[in-house]
């Protein structure tokens, strides 16, 4: 028996036709309802061709103001989670007292339930009688005790804020397991050169951190890109007309109107990014492997 | 050869295992003669044994409903329910500002309560929840008949009724007052929009924040206008049926335009206060309890339910007017009102009937009707009228004016409720102009009606 004989393709049978039935077919229905006036209000199906994607891109309308703020979440949410993430990794890699307790301190807000979160920040942030507010008004800070969660300039910074919170600790301990496993003969030639920590840091922990780095890159976006749960909790996308709506939640809202077709043709818009992202960050990771 | 045809069999089994399932789940009444449905089949007799069984203790109704509509006295006759029938009833109850997408969706999807709560209306319950088809008739039952004539017209489609009343539906919303501070400072019921801001103003003065507005729950600050469009009829009668016959726009109508302005005027003088964006109603008793501010938007229990939070005042201290916004003095009465409906996908529709006829019995609206606070008159003939005091005042005042609201008397504005909430709260904050938020409630109101194939639109 030939050992080197790949498995002939119809193998990946099964798997394939269980993707296709329970993935592959319903997106392609998906996209194919986008183009009807599929509603809730009728039982009649038209084809109404691009008149769904007009809608949500016509100037009336706020999804271009919901998709750029998924679009700001994602990128701002992955920046900050991946530039704190490996801050706190190095500082968690260092000879430190108690340093198992400070992980696990890190970590604890990624275990609590996002809805419970949401809850719990939703009353810390309350304007006047919030924990936050209230401790800045006894040291006198009182300028800086802001409506954090129903003013607009604030809403989306505060929701961004709380979300890095509970997420950095997670990127953090998969960095810290990434800088773990950077042999330390690196470290000791760097030192018998002469380096100092922000060389080592450049010149050995930042290279060899890329390929996780992209690793938590890739999970950010795709997290930032599919938020709901946090949003819906802390402002369910207000306050006022959309200051804080991502396009999970206008989703979840068309649907819930019984705006079917509106509603999956958003998921077919957020779709198309998931391709054209998903497309580009696979190019530079494997550019990464073919390097190594 | 033979592993590829053994494997060539083993996928066919696999997909027309799937397509069964699939075929099955889709048109459950006609399920074809595959093995997996046949096997579905040999298990039913099973299952018909179990439904026939004379205990009816493993039976767990659910009921899916919003914060504010079930009392506590309900839950109790919930328990008393259990006691009798064995039967027990699972109250899923969710914050008001997710509740109307998340009852949509599960019926949407197929997947509701065998009980859901639902705000009726006659045009609204057949664009909104499509009761014809969602909902279970409702017309047959012993408590039909005692069901208010007003309230059941509004939860009526096609001559069959739909749905139970859940709350007091005479209550009006009204601006309910601390009648000390009032008389501490010599004011009198504002009569006009020009009164009640010289109360506010006056209010304000002493450190006091004159209205408690809570604009986070999505709902409450919305009333302030389709209620008050009682002012619109009461200028221009027939105006409401021009709506239904889409005879002219809400960005026309310069009233909706004042009402809408004068909002934004109470809230530049800073007569809703600070926290007006993350107030929630449910602290509404307890604020004016407490004295931090002077009036709210609320029906006619909240005097008891200022008494009930102990702080010193009674429920006779609380008084009420008509909002005076546009000058209104009729009183807006809204037939419509939380309803309890059958869901027709339910596997327990019959304990489901059950419960609803127990909940209409006499002694039950006596039991809610006296424990809770808000209630004076439940819309059943059976039930017992409790109007006294400060309620009985704004009764005797008001009744002989009065007015159907918007929401009810104009064809696609209840559904968008929360559409309104969110334009209105973006109206505060500068983000929408007055004429915006009436454009936009045209446009969803035009949206709904092609959706719905209203012929006054085609």
């Amino acid at each position: 028996m030939n050992k080197n004989k790949t498995y002939p393709l119809w193998f990946a049978a099964g798997a394939l036709i269980l993707y296709s039935v329970l993935f592959v077919i319903p997106s392609l229905i998906g996209i194919g309802y986008s183009f009807t006036d599929w509603s809730s209000y009728s039982d009649e199906l038209h084809f109404v061709g691009l008149e769904n994607f007009k809608t949500i891109f016509s100037a009336d309308e706020n999804y271009i103001k919901i998709i750029t703020n998924t679009l700001s979440f994602t990128l701002v949410t992955t920046v900050l989670k991946n530039g704190i993430g490996l801050a706190m990794a190095i500082l968690l890699t260092k000879k430190i007292k108690a340093l198992n307790f400070h992980r696990g301190i890190m970590f604890m807000p990624n275990v609590l339930s996002t809805l419970i979160i949401g809850m719990i920040f939703s009353s810390i942030l309350n304007p006047s009688k919030g924990i936050l507010n209230v401790f800045l008004r006894s040291v006198h800070l009182d300028f800086l005790a802001k409506q954090w969660l129903t003013k607009s300039q604030y809403a989306f910074g505060t929701v961004m804020a709380v979300d890095i919170w509970r997420g950095v600790g997670y990127i953090a301990t998969v960095l810290i397991a990434g800088i773990m496993s950077i042999s330390s003969d690196y470290y000791e030639a760097a030192a018998v050169d002469g380096a100092n920590g922000w060389q080592k840091f450049r010149s050995i922990t930042l290279p060899l951190l890329l390929p996780t780095l992209a690793t938590t890159t890739v999970l950010n976006v795709i997290y930032g890109l599919k938020v709901f749960d946090m949003i819906y909790a802390l402002t369910n996308g207000g306050p006022g007309k959309a200051t804080t709506e991502v396009l999970y939640t206008a989703v979840f809202k068309k649907f819930g109107t019984g705006q079917y077709a509106i509603g999956t043709a958003l998921s077919s818009v957020m779709f198309v990014f998931m391709v054209i992202i998903g497309f580009f960050m696979i190019r530079v990771m494997t550019k990464d492997e073919v390097q190594e | 050869m033979k592993k590829r045809l053994l494997a060539a069999i083993l996928s066919a089994t696999m997909v027309i295992g799937l397509t069964a399932c699939g075929s099955s789940q889709a048109a459950a009444p006609a399920a074809p003669a595959t093995p997996a449905a046949t096997e579905e089949k040999a298990e039913e007799p099973a299952a018909e044994e179990k439904a026939e069984e004379p205990a009816a203790g493993d039976v767990t109704i659910s009921f899916m409903a919003s914060q504010d509509w079930v009392q506590d006295a309900e839950l109790e006759l919930a328990e008393k329910f259990t006691e009798q029938t064995g039967i027990k009833v699972d109250y899923q109850i969710i914050p008001s500002d997710q509740y109307t997408n998340l009852l949509m969706t599960k019926i949407n999807t197929g997947e509701c309560t065998d009980i859901f709560g639902g705000q009726s209306g006659q045009f609204d319950i057949v664009t909104q929840f499509n009761v014809e088809k969602n909902a279970v008739d409702l017309s047959g039952e012993s408590w039909a008949g005692n069901v208010d004539p007003l309230a059941a017209a509004e939860l009526t489609a096609g001559g069959k009724l739909y749905g139970q009343p859940i709350q007091d539906v005479s209550a009006v919303w009204a601006i309910a007052y601390n009648k000390t501070i009032f008389a501490d400072l010599g004011l009198s019921v504002p009569k006009d929009y020009a009164s009640f801001m010289d109360a506010c103003d006056k209010i304000a003065a002493t450190g006091v924040t004159p209205v408690y507005e809570a604009v986070s729950d999505g709902w409450h600050h919305v009333l302030w206008f389709p209620e008050t469009c009682v002012a619109v009829e009461a200028k221009a009668p027939g105006t409401a049926a021009k709506y239904n016959n889409n005879e002219g726009t809400f960005a026309e109508n310069e009233t909706m335009k004042l009402i809408l302005s004068q909002m934004n005027e109470m809230i530049a003088k800073g007569y809703w206060g600070e926290d007006y964006m993350s107030n929630e109603y449910a602290n509404a008793a307890q604020e004016v309890a407490d004295g931090n501010y002077a009036m709210v938007v609320a029906n006619e229990g909240f005097g008891e339910e200022v008494e009930a939070i102990g702080a010193g005042l009674s429920k006779d201290d609380i008084g009420y007017f008509v909002i005076p916004l546009a000058d209104n003095q009729t009183m807006n009465v809204n037939p419509a009102g939380p309803s309890r409906f059958i869901y027709s996908g339910s596997e327990h529709q019959a304990e489901a009937k059950q419960y609803l006829e127990f909940l209409a019995s006499e002694e039950s609206l006596t039991y809610l009707t006296e424990n809770v606070p808000k209630f004076n008159k439940l819309p059943f003939s059976n039930a017992p009228a409790m109007y006294e005091g400060s309620v009985k005042e704004f009764y005797d005042t008001f009744a002989a004016n009065q007015g159907t609201v918007y929401q009810t008397a104009v064809k696609y504005v209840n559904p968008q409720w929360m559409e309104i909430g969110a334009d209105l709260s973006a109206m505060f904050l500068g983000e929408m102009t007055e004429d915006e938020v009436l454009a936009n409630i045209d446009k969803l109101r035009a949206e709904q009606a092609a959706a719905a194939s209203d012929p006054a639109w085609n």
